[in-house]
């Protein structure tokens, strides 16, 4: 049996290690929060692998064709959508914004500038097409 | 305000998730619009039966054979919302539109509750 010096309030006496508490605190709101970097997805994104082509799926509903880009710049895809909208009503004029985006870090090999979008239903796909060089080649090899 | 509420939706065989929606009034309707992507035209059905409004959204991609799946975020649920209306809605001229993954409906208010100017007689 432990005896265990009683507190009135542990959070603010002298003797108890606020250290301690302090990374209590810490991992109950890491726990509870997760890091910021998988809160920050604007929108939900798949990737796959086809035979001669990397292929982006970005869902990005109600947004014009004209409002949608797609960057390729040092090796990083930047899908952003940037949407401006004016509204009349009969008393007031209103102005909503809505600016997402994502980032996706590319692997080498890619033709940049033959690089397909298109954007349906609400669906932006993205088809990156590799070089010759990676592309699997089937080599015939003569037995003797 | 309990116009357009939520209705339950059981459980079923087929897993359904209840898609982002939106409810503005105007003067004489009420606008819905839901954010339903990877639905198209064929695959959404709007159904007003009784006091009940459904929209069920069938997402249409099916992952080609060839593709091979790296990183997937997006879900493969169905999307299914149930809304109860009653008579201050004019059921019979709903109109929908879809466009790019959102579906707008436009639900005129009936007669009955549109605001009305009431002349004093004598």
């Amino acid at each position: 049996m432990k005896l265990i010096r009683y507190h009135n309030s542990p959070l603010y006496s002298p003797s108890v290690n606020h250290t301690a508490l302090r990374n209590e605190m810490d991992r109950l709101f890491d726990a509870a929060f997760p890091p910021l970097d998988l809160l920050q997805r604007d929108f939900p994104v798949d990737l796959y692998q086809e035979k001669d082509a990397l292929v982006v799926r970005a869902e990005l509903p109600g947004f014009k064709k004209e409002d949608l880009s797609v960057e390729v710049a040092d090796g990083i895809l930047t899908v952003t959508g940037h949407q401006k909208a004016t509204a009349t009503d009969a008393e007031t004029q209103s102005t909503q914004e809505r600016k997402v985006s994502r980032a996706i870090s590319l692997p080498d090999h890619l033709q940049v500038d033959k690089i397909q979008a298109t954007y349906e239903a609400g669906v932006l796909t993205v088809k990156l097409p590799k070089t010759e060089e990676v592309k699997p080649k089937q080599i015939t090899v003569e037995v003797k | 305000m309990n116009l357009l509420t939520k209705k339950e939706t059981t459980s079923t065989a087929n897993r359904v998730v209840t898609p982002r929606y939106d409810v503005r009034e105007t003067i004489d309707a009420y606008v819905l619009t839901a954010s339903v992507p990877g639905v198209d035209k064929t695959s959404l059905e709007t159904t007003v039966d009784g006091d009940k409004l459904t929209i069920l959204g069938r997402r249409a991609f099916q992952v080609p054979a060839n593709w091979t799946p790296v990183h997937r975020e997006i879900p493969q649920t169905d999307f299914k919302l149930v809304l109860e209306i009653d008579n201050r809605f004019n059921r019979d001229a709903i109109k929908a539109e879809l466009s790019q993954g959102v579906l707008t409906l436009t639900l005129p208010k009936a007669e009955a509750v549109k605001p009305r100017k009431i002349e004093i007689l004598g």
